[in-house]
């Protein structure tokens, strides 16, 4: 069954347009919602938990259908039809799809004076668990995720990263096959962002669950989700699997080298103080740097980027082995550290597609 | 951490629809009310004038019962006990039987209910604004009606709490101390009683969420309240009886309007120079719908994603 | 991935128990620049401050100079108290900090440091331009002065036209870039020479993200100091490769990310090599002193441990070129800052 169905999903607020013509099919797993600020993703996450109904269009989350759109009236029709998007969200419309969604708000939706437990439970109990039930699983869930010394304690005195997981804990207690997660790693130490990402990782891979995850770290993006899709100004301009829509480049290299150089300094502790950003020994490295730069030039080999610390992008004429950079890297007294093909990684991937997206509009 | 993803487990079961939702929402409400000392300190208050009622009560029906005695003692001093029953009587109206003792009662208690309700508008809903909640529970399969029911609901335990039960236990108690035909022959007051407490709730419930939802915070709340139920009551008694304007004037009142429909309701005379029921009735459904409806605009689901 | 834990809790305990580093008299060898014969930027000297009975930060030694300099660690390592210490929000216990040779405390000091905050407090009613020119004549400018600086540093940080003219519009509109451009702004409006940010690119797009690591990168090169803390260990590595890494208070190292990573000598690296002749190759690695161990992944792929990268990287090469392997993939996969920072930071967890 198709996961995400939408189709020709527009809304427009007054005039402006919020969404325009969005048409995706997406499968089942973890999909990543790329796009600058404004490009219509806060809009698009409203109408997929069916708090908000397109202007134009329909679609189904799960089998579950949107809110039905409402058409665009300007004047009194319009004011009519507002009164009409109140009444038809009034009801129950809506609340069937968001029982199978977890939502994991971005801020800090807590309610002060309530146990971490019984936050937990009071989430199961809103969407229709019976109360014994939500109360025992809240207990379950938090102890899975590491919060079990800490859920007889009151919200006020949780730190950043306990919050986050509790905000994980209250979306996934009555079990939604779906998860929409806004921006679950902000505030969180390196550590606990690697915890997190594992966990996200973990639940859709081991657990199954479908996965929305909508972040500006294209990091994050790139470790839990297999498939993307980009919005800008409104329009999705790609979705598809990361894999198919990065552009592969047979022909680039990632390069890491370093000259040789004392190992007395090396071998120091850091020491603290006195610090610049030009430590004394590169003044010997970018020598073998440049030596090994010059060769690689001579062979044919167009040097891309490179950062003067030994980390360059290149690119290599036909019929390159690989073999080659190790003889070159001898004769000029370097020490490959590393090589990748350089294909595209999600950053690059999109700033291209925004740029493309940039470009087709003009 | 991973080690203990092994112990995630599905849950399956069956789902209650989202009318079963509202009433967490209530109890969560009232929690967080009963944990504060101010809370039971008001509603002691509220007792004690509860307790005035119900010892007057048994103190008149022993006045009554003594009444070919020449004197009695209480605390000391020798009164009539003729004078006692007529002062119990007249002054505090202390007739079960008829409906003015209960609509007094509520008049009384309605100054507490005032301080109450201005204090938790701010807790149950505003806390809701200021801490970001609504985020918390509009994604969740319930609409903005269940949500709004669920605080009315806590809204109306508080009321009633305060206004209806210790009326009916005034009523319980009237009928034990007279006669048992009492119950049947004026369950009518007994209506009386639970309509006048419907009609504040629904009335007040509404008037205090919109209030809350349109200044969320503590304080500018307890200013607004006051000003829509203290000051408009003063105005109202400087319009009508200083500056002898119209009579309907007092319509600003509002708790004058719920004290009139509540008399008509236990059919007791609710006094000199008020408005007539309809009035005091259209202007108290008028209020409700507005706020219910500014409510329901107000609510909306655009706050939960930013 | 780390093989001994305790090893690198020894590492690392090391570190934090001495007590404190000389400040170095360092012959680096370095050509000197005038501006390092003046006095540092932001000295701390065995700073402690306690908050009540627990410690923020514990006897903390640091000079910086004009660059970008990265900080790290765990929440509640005391990277916050650090960062106040330095604005002169705080008054230190013990020890003394120093801003160009002033004392914090002194507002003198504050004429030479802008603090970016992590957290949004604005007035909300103003309009981003209103609130800069404020915030410049709260620093002591003159209204003309004010507004000349505020314009100037509108422009500076891109709010002028890119966002739409979006300096005109109330503070309550804006989305978290924007904030975050405003709050850069006035920080820089009195044209600071150190710079002490905080969070400064939570919330902001990826195409934000790069226009911000371009201004830090240009206000560095204009001679500033930075100072930034951040989470985000990857657009961390782009703007700087210069980090202090603080635990529990203290700081358990600084410098480049590889001099820290030499540290852990003992924690052999995994280096992950993707070579057709897999078995060939792991049969030829086994013969090198270094190799302690070789994982036979997917596909082509071998993840081996190596102890003294170095040397291994030397053999490495000479292997390949001799017997003739065709090398798909060379890569150290425990180089990056978060790996460096998962063992630094789970050592000093567990230690």
């Amino acid at each position: 069954m198709a996961f995400i169905h939408l189709q020709g999903v527009s809304r427009y607020f007054g005039r402006q347009a919020a969404l325009r013509d969005v048409n995706v099919d997406l499968e089942p797993g973890r999909i990543g919602l790329l796009g600058p600020n404004g490009a219509g993703k806060s809009t698009l996450l409203k109408i997929l938990l069916g708090l908000l109904a397109p202007t134009k269009g329909s679609g189904t989350v799960l089998g579950w259908p949107i809110a039905p759109a409402e058409g665009q009236d300007t004047g009194f029709a319009g004011w009519l039809g507002s009164w009409r998007e109140t009444a038809a969200t009034l009801g129950s419309a809506g609340s069937a799809l968001r029982r199978t969604i977890g939502y994991m708000p971005e801020a800090d939706s807590l309610v002060p004076g309530l146990t971490g437990a019984e936050y937990v439970a009071l989430a199961g109990e809103l969407c229709g668990m019976p109360r014994k039930h939500a109360e025992r699983r809240a207990h379950e869930l938090l102890t899975c995720l590491g919060l079990e010394d800490a859920r007889y304690r009151r919200l006020e005195e949780y730190s950043t990263g306990m919050k986050q997981r509790l905000k994980l804990a209250q979306a996934l207690t009555h079990d939604p096959p779906v998860l929409l997660l806004d921006e679950p790693t902000s505030g969180l130490d390196p550590s606990g962002r690697e915890a997190m990402l594992r966990l996200l990782l973990s639940l859709g891979k081991d657990h199954g669950k479908s996965i929305i995850l909508c972040t500006h770290l294209l990091g994050d993006v790139e470790r839990v989700c297999d498939s993307v899709v980009i919005l800008h100004h409104g329009r999705v301009l790609r979705h598809g699997g990361v894999e198919e829509l990065r552009a592969r480049r047979q022909d680039r290299y990632r390069l890491q080298v370093r000259a040789e150089t004392d190992d007395a300094a090396a071998a120091n502790l850091a020491p603290k103080g006195a610090i610049t950003n030009v430590p004394a020994d590169e003044a010997h490295r970018s020598r073998g740097l440049e030596r090994f730069k010059e060769d690689l030039r001579l062979e044919g080999v167009n040097v891309l980027a490179d950062d003067g610390r030994g980390e360059m992008r290149v690119a290599v004429p036909k019929g390159w082995v690989s073999r080659a950079f190790f003889a070159l890297a001898e004769n000029s007294g370097v020490t490959v550290r590393g090589f990748q093909h350089d294909d595209e990684d999600l950053e690059e991937l999109f700033h291209r597609v925004l740029s493309e997206g940039n470009g087709n509009e003009r | 951490m991973s080690a203990e993803l092994l112990h995630y487990r599905p849950w399956r079961g069956t789902f209650h629809g989202p009318l079963s939702a509202s009433w967490p929402i209530a109890r969560v409400a009232l929690k967080m009310m009963f944990r504060r000392k101010l809370f039971w300190a008001i509603y002691a208050l509220a007792l004690l004038m509860f307790l005035m009622f119900f010892f007057g009560q048994y103190l008149l029906s022993w006045a009554e019962s003594q009444a070919d005695e020449s004197g009695v003692r209480i605390f000391g001093a020798k009164v009539a006990p003729g004078d006692l029953i007529h002062g119990l009587r007249e002054v505090l109206q202390l007739n079960g039987r008829k409906g003015e003792m209960y609509a007094l009662f509520f008049r009384f208690q309605g100054y507490m209910v005032m301080v109450l309700l201005a204090l938790a508008g701010s807790m149950i809903v505003g806390n809701d604004f200021q801490y970001g909640t609504l985020p918390y529970y509009l994604s969740k399969p319930i609409s903005r009606v269940h949500y709004l029911l669920g605080k009315c609901l806590a809204v109306a335990v508080f009321i009633n709490l305060m206004t209806t039960l210790p009326a009916i236990v005034l009523w319980v108690q009237f009928g034990l101390l007279d006669t048992w035909s009492f119950f049947y022959q004026k369950a009518d007051l007994l209506l009386g009683i639970i309509g006048y407490g419907l009609v504040l709730t629904v009335s007040l419930s509404a008037l205090l969420l919109a209030a809350a939802v349109w200044v969320r915070r503590t304080v500018p709340l307890i200013m607004a309240w006051c000003t829509l139920l203290f000051f408009c009551r003063v105005l109202a008694d400087a319009l009508v009886f200083v500056l002898n304007m119209d009579w309907r004037w007092r319509l600003i009142d509002l708790w004058d309007c719920t004290y009139i429909v509540g008399t008509w309701l236990l059919q007791a005379d609710p006094g000199p120079r008020q408005p007539a029921i309809g009035w005091a009735a259209s202007i108290l459904v008028i209020v409700s719908i507005v706020c219910t409806m500014y409510l329901i605009l107000r609510v909306r689901a655009v706050e939960v994603v930013k | 991935m780390i093989a001994d834990r305790s090893s690198v809790t020894a590492a690392v305990a090391e570190t934090i128990a001495r007590p404190s580093f000389p400040v170095p008299t360092m012959d680096m060898g370095r050509d000197e620049r005038p501006s390092e014969l003046a006095s540092p930027v932001l000295l701390f000297d065995h700073v402690s401050k306690w908050y009540g009975p627990v410690i923020g930060v514990n006897d903390v030694t640091l000079e910086l100079r004009p660059g970008i300099m990265g900080l790290v660690g765990a929440n509640g390592a005391g990277k916050t108290t650090l960062m106040r210490l330095a604005t002169g929000q705080l008054r230190t216990d013990l020890g003394t900090v120093e801003v160009r040779g002033i004392s914090t405390l002194k507002a003198a000091a504050k004429r030479y440091v802008g603090w970016c905050p992590d957290a949004d407090v604005f007035y909300e009613e103003m309009s981003g331009r209103q609130f800069v020119r404020v915030m410049a004549q709260l620093c002591g400018f003159d209204r003309r002065e004010a507004k000349r600086r505020a314009d100037e540093v509108i422009e500076l940080v891109g709010m002028n036209d890119a966002m739409g003219g979006g300096a005109e519009r109330t503070l309550r509109g804006y989305s978290k870039g924007m904030r975050q451009r405003i709050k850069l702004a006035q920080a820089l409006v009195q044209d600071p020479e150190l710079l002490i940010l905080d969070e400064p690119l939570s919330g902001i797009d990826p195409v934000g993200r790069q226009e911000s690591i371009a201004l830090f990168h240009q206000l560095a090169r204009r001679g500033k100091c930075l100072l930034v803390s951040s989470h985000e260990l990857e657009a961390l590595e782009k703007l700087t490769d210069q980090v202090i890494v603080m635990a529990r208070g203290r700081i358990a190292a600084v410098g480049t990310l590889p001099r820290i990573r030499e540290m852990f000598d003992d924690v052999p690296l995994a280096i992950r090599i993707d070579c057709s002749e897999k078995r060939r190759l792991s049969a030829a690695l086994l013969e090198l002193d270094d190799v302690s161990g070789i994982e036979l992944g997917e596909q082509a792929t071998l993840t081996v441990r190596a102890a003294n990268p170095k040397r291994f990287f030397k053999k490495f090469a000479e292997v390949v070129l001799e017997e003739g392997f065709d090398v798909q993939h060379l890569e150290i996969l425990d180089d990056s800052a978060r790996a460096i920072l998962g063992y630094l930071l789970a050592g000093t967890a567990h230690s």
